[in-house]
């Protein structure tokens, strides 16, 4: 049985994380090489990692998929361990509010894209989420582009850093929380209820005594 | 349609929050309320009943700037998700 619940808590552990990994957000510094769309219809396993299509536009049959190809450095290991360089290919799709990106303007990033193209020596900071599947055609999300010196630039996860921080002091909050409503509220009810019970069975008693001496 | 759907139900959530927060805050209060009053009477200074200085001490609350406070669990995030809304477009 303890075994079980330890599976089954790092089973959660690991589907939670996973989770993060694919939600926040990751910076990769990258040359634009081109910008391409293409006509694509999603499986549904695809469906689960695409997003929509552009906010205010009606979910069809067929969609145009926005695609940044790029050079990158590629990174390890959340990004402490760099590598040599390799291609990366972004999706560039409109968020709406999940994940909560907010992202309405893809046609301004492929704009901003294609001015980079032929660019060779301009390297940028793109902020994406989500995964690169080969096997599946999955490509991350590309969210921001911005301008930085070159390819040593080493990009600092701000926003995940304050995030975890707000996720640890939402955790001991939560705990806090939830201890000062057992010591307060549960345990004296438990025990309000325990009290009640024990003078009803002695009252029952009583009324039980009062009928013997007769 | 989307943006309704996630206000109301950002706002539903930030409700269950909110009052989350502010039962588990009075009841912080009224246990120090409870400790304190424990305490005036082990000196011999307590001047009302128990039931009378929680009471009383609750009332202050109520009426300080904490329970306002709270309310920034609805304005903090309206501010970050209009911010990141700017931002990112």
């Amino acid at each position: 049985m303890r075994n079980v619940r330890r599976i089954f808590r790092i089973l959660l552990f690991v589907i939670a994380g996973l989770y993060l990994h694919y939600t926040l957000p990751h910076q990769d510094v990258a040359r634009v090489t081109g910008v391409s769309d293409r006509l694509e219809r999603l499986s549904a396993i695809q469906r689960i990692f695409y997003n929509q299509v552009d906010m205010g536009s009606e979910e069809g049959d067929m969609r145009d998929l926005r695609l940044i190809n790029t050079e990158r450095v590629k990174t390890y290991l959340f990004g402490l361990v760099r590598g040599g360089k390799g291609v990366m290919v972004y999706r560039n799709e409109d968020t709406g509010v999940y994940p909560p990106y907010f992202k309405f303007d893809s046609s301004d990033l492929e704009a901003e894209a294609a001015s980079l193209i032929g660019k060779e020596d301009q390297w940028v900071v793109v902020t994406h989420y989500g995964w690169r599947i080969r096997w599946m055609s999955i490509y991350p999300n590309a969210v921001a582009i911005r301008p930085v010196e070159g390819p040593e630039y080493r990009p600092f996860p701000w926003f995940n850093l304050f995030f975890f921080a707000f996720l640890i002091v939402a955790f001991f909050m939560a705990r806090a929380m939830w201890r000062q409503f057992v010591e307060r509220t549960v345990d004296p009810a438990v025990e309000s209820f325990e009290d009640s019970y024990d003078m009803r069975k002695s009252r029952l008693q009583k009324w039980l005594d009062s009928w013997r001496g007769r | 349609m989307q943006f309704v759907r996630f206000a109301v139900l950002g706002l539903v959530i930030l409700t269950v929050i909110y009052w989350t927060i502010s039962v588990y805050s009075r009841s912080v209060r009224r246990e120090k309320l409870e400790e304190w009053w424990a305490e005036l009477d082990a000196e011999g200074r307590a001047e009302t009943d128990r039931e009378t200085y929680v009471q009383e001490g609750m009332a202050e609350y109520d009426k300080g700037i904490r329970p306002k406070l709270i309310l920034l669990v609805y304005v903090i995030p309206i501010i970050a998700v209009s911010a990141l809304v700017y931002v990112i477009n």
